[in-house]
């Protein structure tokens, strides 16, 4: 089954599906080892592991290359960030093909003006609505398999304001988006009343210290979000880690002591030693010594 | 090995027009090669063709192109001249653009006007960034090389959206800001093409393109007018189209292997072109054991 055709069971049922983000084949497979039932592929952590920051800067052949290695590390969906989709309806024609070939359930779309930036960032840039639907009309058009999600981001909260977010999200809805993503509500009021005016289904964007206040999942299910993406997630807490493990070797000349409490074999199974050590039994020539 | 940008450099310093012809991958690039030319230029149109089978409406990424351009840049160990198209967005991208062709062993590029997405010169309905914008973009190439030979070709569109005159203002603002060599796309006229060069304090690229829009000139005629490179972007890739749909057509009508093959380039022919002789070369000093050495 094509995983886009998996989502849509996944998400007819009721509740709403956390998928935390991953920028690599590691997070990926952490997240899925975790039991969460969707990956989210985050273009800031992609620009990240580039080493770039979210400016816009990383193009759509590297966003397909980064989803096709994630989506080839796990068995559970993934939908993508694919940032403004990268020019005009032409463009987005290919990006809908190029994301949809790698076997991705979905992707985002948004109305920035590109070069795109950051959603929780200041000065972004809008399209016309009319580009806009152009763009969402056209990827709904280019998808092979109807299932394939398109999720429609509009970043217009910022600089238009909330009624005209919510405009714009359900102008999207009736261009045939399956989903509404309203980024960088400002208030709780914004988010609970989010999805009651956007007649479809919708995304919420959990960012830490971003413009939107932080929000409990459970009570994003009940306000009737039926998807939510926390993005910077795994980055946050890698960044982390590897600063405190850096400041241990370099401080103290030796490797933080927990490390010590897994062997690399153990290592390797988190990311399909067994899978690959059945292969070999099977193939392998019969020791004959 | 000298390198590639000041190779070209050198050339441009030297009275006679320098001819670079467009190829789409490492083919052409021997082609151009073992045909003697002294550079060679690298299509963005040709390469959308190549690529996706799709016209020129500025559907390639900065990726795609700087991939074909390295691979035609080391197939063919002449300096290349890269189409970049509109460097892909703002300064910052602009940047980055920059650095993956000089790093891709690209010596020039050339950088437009246009919004993105962009589409061939020489079809209608461009629409432009400001002349400012631009500026800044130009500015922002210069600084991203690493190489100061590494040559920033800058390009405007605005003749068909703008008019001429506009058009050789936004090449004096592209020359100010810092652009190595100019190129005005699709000038229409002679009168306009006298005044192109005249106008510029760098030296002008002149596109000796396939449409039809600008006159088709002899090599000593742009020469004449006071331009220092022609690029000949698609007579390559269009004259072979003609051959291959030949081909097709008597492969599918049951024509004779016999009688195609003999028109065709010869299989050794084939493998000579794509440089048979460096891998031999490569055997011998290797010692590669006579046996297991390559041969026809």
């Amino acid at each position: 089954m094509k995983r886009a055709t998996a989502l849509r069971k996944q998400l007819s049922a009721p509740g709403m599906l956390i998928a935390p983000g991953a920028y690599d084949g590691i997070t990926a497979k952490l997240i899925e080892q975790a039991g969460f039932p969707l990956v989210y592929m985050t273009g800031a952590g992609t620009s990240a592991s580039l080493g770039y920051p979210d400016y816009g800067l990383v193009t759509m052949t590297e966003m397909v290359a980064n989803a096709e290695i994630i989506t080839r590390a796990i068995s559970i969906p993934l939908i993508s960030d694919a940032d403004t989709g990268y020019g005009n309806e032409l463009n987005v024609t290919r990006t809908v093909r190029e994301f949809e070939s790698r076997d991705l359930a979905g992707i985002h779309i948004e109305d920035q003006v590109s070069p795109k930036r950051c959603g929780h960032l200041d000065n972004k840039e809008i399209e016309t609505l009319d580009k806009f639907l152009s763009k969402i009309r056209a990827a709904v058009a280019a998808r092979a398999n109807p299932d394939f999600l398109i999720i429609a981001r509009t970043d217009s909260r910022a600089s238009l304001g909330f009624d005209e977010a919510i405009r714009r999200g359900n102008a999207a809805l009736e261009a045939g988006a399956d989903m509404i993503f309203i980024e960088a509500p400002q208030t709780m009021e914004e988010v609970r009343a989010i999805p009651k005016k956007i007649h479809g289904p919708c995304l919420l964007n959990v960012v830490q210290g971003g413009k939107t206040p932080v929000i409990r999942l459970k009570d994003a299910e009940e306000m009737g979000y039926k998807i939510a993406i926390l993005p910077g997630l795994l980055l946050r807490a890698a960044v982390q880690a590897f600063d405190q493990a850096l400041d241990s070797v370099k401080t103290h000349h030796v490797a933080p002591d927990y490390l010590n409490n897994t062997s690399p074999q153990q290592n390797f199974r988190r990311f399909g030693a067994d899978e690959w050590d059945a292969i070999r039994s099977k193939f392998a020539l019969e020791d004959k010594g | 090995m000298e390198r590639q940008t000041k190779k070209l450099r050198e050339l441009l310093k030297k009275p006679e027009l320098l001819k670079a012809p467009g190829v789409v991958d490492a083919i052409g690039a021997r082609l151009v090669a073992n045909a003697g030319f002294d550079a060679i230029y690298m299509t963005g149109a040709g390469t959308a063709a190549s690529r996706l089978g799709w016209p020129d409406v500025g559907l390639l990424t900065m990726s795609e192109m700087v991939d074909n351009a390295q691979r035609i840049a080391e197939a063919s160990g002449l300096p290349l001249i890269a189409d970049a198209d509109t460097g892909y967005g703002g300064p910052l991208n602009v940047r980055r653009t920059i650095q993956s062709y000089e790093r891709a062993g690209v010596a020039a590029v050339h950088i437009e006007d246009q919004q993105w997405p962009k589409r061939c010169g020489h079809l209608e309905g461009k629409t432009l960034i400001s002349a400012d914008q631009m500026a800044a973009n130009i500015r922002a190439a210069c600084d991203a090389r690493i190489d100061a030979d590494f040559m920033i070709i800058a390009r405007t569109d605005a003749i068909a959206v703008e008019g001429f005159e506009r058009a050789l203002e936004r090449a004096k603002i592209y020359e100010e800001a810092g652009a190595d060599m100019v190129f005005v796309e699709a000038p229409r006229t002679m009168e306009q093409l006298n005044a192109i060069p005249a106008a510029l304090s760098v030296p002008a690229l002149f596109n000796m393109a396939a449409s039809g829009k600008t006159p088709f000139l002899s090599a000593s005629e742009i020469q004449n007018l006071g331009f220092k490179l022609v690029i000949y972007p698609n007579f390559v890739l269009l004259s072979a189209i003609p051959v291959m749909q030949r081909v097709l057509l008597e492969l599918r009508a049951g024509g004779s292997i016999k009688d195609l093959a003999s028109q065709a380039t010869s299989f050794t022919d084939f493998f000579d072109l794509l440089g048979m002789d460096e891998v031999k070369a490569l055997e011998a000093r290797y010692s590669v054991d006579d046996k297991s050495r390559v041969g026809y």
